[in-house]
């Protein structure tokens, strides 16, 4: 079946078998791999894409279901708010092996633009889809109070 | 481009990310039972067609790389398939049949001792034994009191975010083969001898590595199914596992039991130790187990000197994926062995926690009489670290548990290292490979500083076995020893090479020449160092924490780069907390996996984070860049001290990791 969808602001338009995963749409089909599969369960976000805007697993959606909808990845360069988000992994040493990395920051622009003042324990739980194996999680943590001071203009508000 | 930049920016070069035209994908037939009869298998290619072993050690009860006749352990490679792509490899799964008889399995080290024996060959289900130190008589001792505990340190998945896989590519009479590996060198021996090649026909590329921990540093059927398919099919092949393949079939860490007997006097001195330590080996002969073993018997007096000692180590055999190695392999469970018997000890004698370490710890290097050399006195950084930490009021007031511990690194035999100068940019290689650590840091400040230029013209690349044919890996907490100290060695070396040719070294004529140097640095023994963890917590009556803090006291030596060390620290101490609270693989009576997923093996999300206090000394070490190891030290120094703090809340002994929240939540 044909798949259309404006992927980082470019369209695409695929043949693909009914059951393809968005993931494996991104990844094999379109060939950005920066989004990441790390489990087949839907537990460790490192799959994590927006999709209108939203947080989504791709590993859990079909490219069918993204048929006429609007993805961002990380490869996005014309996205500022993105931009920050990864100066700020940067900056921050928020990664080690850099797989989990991916689905990080998507799911951290998302929770930026959700809320504007994010206290600790609010960025802790929104991450509770997104596993790392390597950090421990306070580099991200900082990552993203960080981040947030660049896109929201604010200090996280501790507890 | 920095790693920090290209990983950010999704621009990382991961195994699953390689495509390369023609490429199959392979999948596996995998034993739904823990230990069966083959009775026949059709479809797929199967051991008919390869015949071979993956372990480097010799000897009786190998793993083939696909099963011959009998399966034992759920999840164990029976066939393989291959398709254009990975969902056509999953729907030719269903294209081979194989005719088991289901026999009955060893789920656990207990029910191997009450079972009979999974071989015929054995009177019992233990593979092999080892003996340390010398075995005494209880007569021989002085002693007043005698304790003795049995400690489970149940298996643990390693758990990379990206699981293993390998793509092999046979093409011109050369097998090319990529792999996130610990050490790259060793895989491409590992498939020489497996495939019985020539060494020049294997190219091994090393690529970026999503998280090794231990289990990139080994070697795995699959690898040898995926090269030997390549070549049979003259086409690349990929194979990249599933998260459920991993805890199923991947090597499993931990499973050890020990049962342990410490002899002392009044005073908390102790004076003997005796003792049996179980692996949960799996059912076959891996190169792993006599090292994960082999560093629990060796290492388990520690920091403390005791007079005599003796341990019985045993490889037991289940019906479980064989024993792998994970982050620390040995060394955290010979030191939660022997800190949870130090506590034990301490309670039966109503002696601080504190005191009884005093009272063993020596103001001098010394050997124990199971062959571990401690080369730096123990008591005066203990007595340092609970001054620093302000030890006699904190454990007035708080749930306090601790831990002395060493870290014995694996710096023999060195490593090497390779800098090419071309064009104005210095690109480095290392002999033990990245596995996302972020090494990339180091390497920069260390060169900009031996060669006097700026870090942006320094670069670390990922080497091949050609560019680089010489190697050890990273591994055992010894990876910025040894590569810190080969890359001053090796700039020392450009830099005489230099003044050889040119009169003097200047960085303007290192720029403006091309230069090609590598380097071994030759360093003979394990060098060790001595750390402190110590643990505050406080649970509610639900079992949930209210607080968790996490003090570490570390001799880094020398301090190469601080982030990498609050990275590696933050990372190691949630891990070891997981250990503590909720990592495992759980088993059925039948050798059933009944974890299913990443989240139920217990890898810890955001919301478990605790707080920290990290203190790091800096007594240098022997080494040329004089630093000290540490990605392993948080896991050999945290568990125990969180099961110590905890253990006074629950005022219940903890002597099974992981305690789970319902033992928890029993016990309030
Ligand atoms: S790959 Fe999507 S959640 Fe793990
Ligand atoms: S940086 Fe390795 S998994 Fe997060």
């Amino acid at each position: 079946m044909m798949v259309t969808v404006k992927i980082n602001g470019k369209e695409y338009s695929k043949d693909v078998e009914p059951r393809t995963l968005l993931a494996t749409f991104i990844r094999d089909d379109i060939g950005l791999t920066g989004t990441h599969i790390g489990c087949d369960t839907t537990n460790c976000g490192a799959c994590t894409v927006l999709m209108d805007g939203r947080a989504v697993k791709s590993c859990t959606v079909l490219a069918a279901q993204a048929d006429g909808h609007e993805l961002e990845t990380i490869e996005n360069e014309a996205d500022k708010e993105l931009s920050m988000v990864k100066e700020s992994f940067i900056e921050e040493n928020g990664l080690q092996c850099g797989f989990c990395t991916p689905g990080m920051i998507m799911t951290s622009l998302y929770m930026l633009r959700k809320n504007k003042n994010p206290s600790e324990d609010y960025i802790k739980n929104s991450l509770a889809g997104n596993l790392c194996r390597c950090t421990g999680y306070v580099s991200i943590i900082n990552s993203i109070k960080n981040a947030n001071e660049k896109i929201n203009g604010k200090k996280a508000v501790v507890k | 481009m920095t790693y920090l930049d290209r990983f950010a920016n999704g621009k990382g070069r991961y195994l699953d990310d390689i495509k390369l035209d023609n490429m199959l994908y392979m999948s596996l037939v995998r034993s739904p039972y823990a230990r069966a009869k083959i009775k026949s298998v059709e479809g797929g290619m199967t051991s008919r067609d390869l015949k071979a072993y993956y372990a480097v050690v010799e000897g009786d009860h190998r793993e083939p790389v696909l099963a011959i006749d009998e399966v034992n352990y759920q999840g164990q490679a029976v066939a393989a398939v291959f398709g254009k792509n990975r969902y056509e490899a999953e729907d030719l799964l269903s294209t081979v049949n194989v005719d088991y008889e289901p026999l009955e399995a060893i789920h656990s080290i207990d029910d191997a001792k009450k079972k009979a024996p999974i071989y015929a060959d054995r009177k019992d289900n233990i593979l092999s034994t080892e003996d340390v130190g010398v075995k005494f008589n209880e007569s021989d001792i002085d002693y007043d009191i005698k304790v003795t505990d049995t400690i489970l340190l149940d298996r643990v998945s390693a758990n990379p975010m990206e699981t293993r896989g390998i793509v092999a590519d046979y093409r011109d009479g050369i097998l090319n083969v990529y792999l996130p590996s610990q050490s790259i060198v060793r895989s491409k021996s590992g498939i020489v001898k497996s495939l019985g090649l020539p060494p020049e026909k294997v190219r091994v590329f090393l690529i970026d590595n999503g998280g090794a921990f231990g289990v990139k540093a080994l070697f795995y059927p699959e690898y040898i199914i995926a090269c030997y398919a390549s070549m049979k099919y003259g086409k690349p092949v990929k194979w990249q596992e599933t998260r459920t393949e991993h805890l199923q079939a991947c090597h499993a860490g931990r499973g050890v039991e020990g049962t342990l007997t410490l002899y002392a006097k009044k005073d908390g001195t102790v004076t003997g130790l005796d003792g049996e330590v179980l692996l949960d080996n799996g059912p076959y002969l891996v190169d792993a187990a006599a090292v994960d073993l082999g560093n629990v018997i060796h290492e388990v007096t520690g920091p403390y000197h005791i007079e005599k000692a003796h341990l019985t180590g045993k490889y037991v055999l289940t019906n479980k994926a064989p024993n792998g190695y994970y982050r620390g392999a040995g060394k955290p469970e010979a030191s939660i062995l022997m800190e949870r018997m130090m506590d034990l000890l301490a309670d039966k004698l109503n002696m601080d926690i504190a005191d009884i370490r005093l009272k063993n710890a020596l103001e001098t290097p010394f050997k124990s009489p199971l062959g571990l050399e401690m080369r730096y006195p123990t008591k005066p950084f203990l007595e340092d670290a609970l001054k620093y930490f302000n030890y006699r009021e904190l454990s007035k007031k708080e749930h306090v548990g601790i831990s002395l511990f060493i870290l014995d690194e694996d710096t023999a035999p060195g490593e090497s290292a390779r800098i090419i100068v071309k064009d104005g940019k210095v690109h480095t290689y290392l002999g033990g490979n990245v596995s996302g650590q972020g090494h990339e840091m180091f390497v920069k400040s260390i060169l900009s500083d031996e060669l006097d230029i700026e870090q942006d013209s320094i670069s670390l690349e990922l080497q091949d076995t050609e560019t680089l044919s010489t190697g050890v890996g990273t591994w055992g907490s010894k990876s910025a020893m040894t590569h810190g100290s080969v890359l001053m060695q090796a700039a020392e070396e450009l830099k005489k090479q230099i003044e050889e040719k040119y009169g003097k070294y200047s960085p303007e004529i290192l720029l403006s020449h091309d230069f090609d140097q590598t380097s071994f640095y030759k360093f003979d023994y394990n060098d060790n160092q001595v750390n402190f963890n110590i643990v505050t917590s406080r649970i509610n009556e639900m079992g949930d924490f209210e607080e968790l803090k996490i003090g570490a006291y570390y001799d880094l030596g020398k301090v190469l780069n601080m982030a990498n060390v609050l990275g590696q620290t933050e990372g190691g101490a949630l891990q070891a907390i997981g250990e503590v609270l909720s990592e495992t693989l759980r088993y059925s009576e039948e050798g059933q996996l009944m974890t299913t997923s990443i989240t139920d093996s217990g890898v810890l999300t955001a919301d478990h984070t605790p707080e920290f206090d990290i203190k790091i000394v800096e007594n240098p070490s022997v080494m040329k860049d004089r630093a000290k190891g540490l990605g392993e030290s948080p896991m050999i120094g945290i568990p125990e001290g969180l099961a110590r703090s905890l253990e006074t809340q629950i005022h219940k002994r903890i002597n099974t990791m992981p305690i789970t929240r319902e033992f928890l939540f029993d016990s309030l």
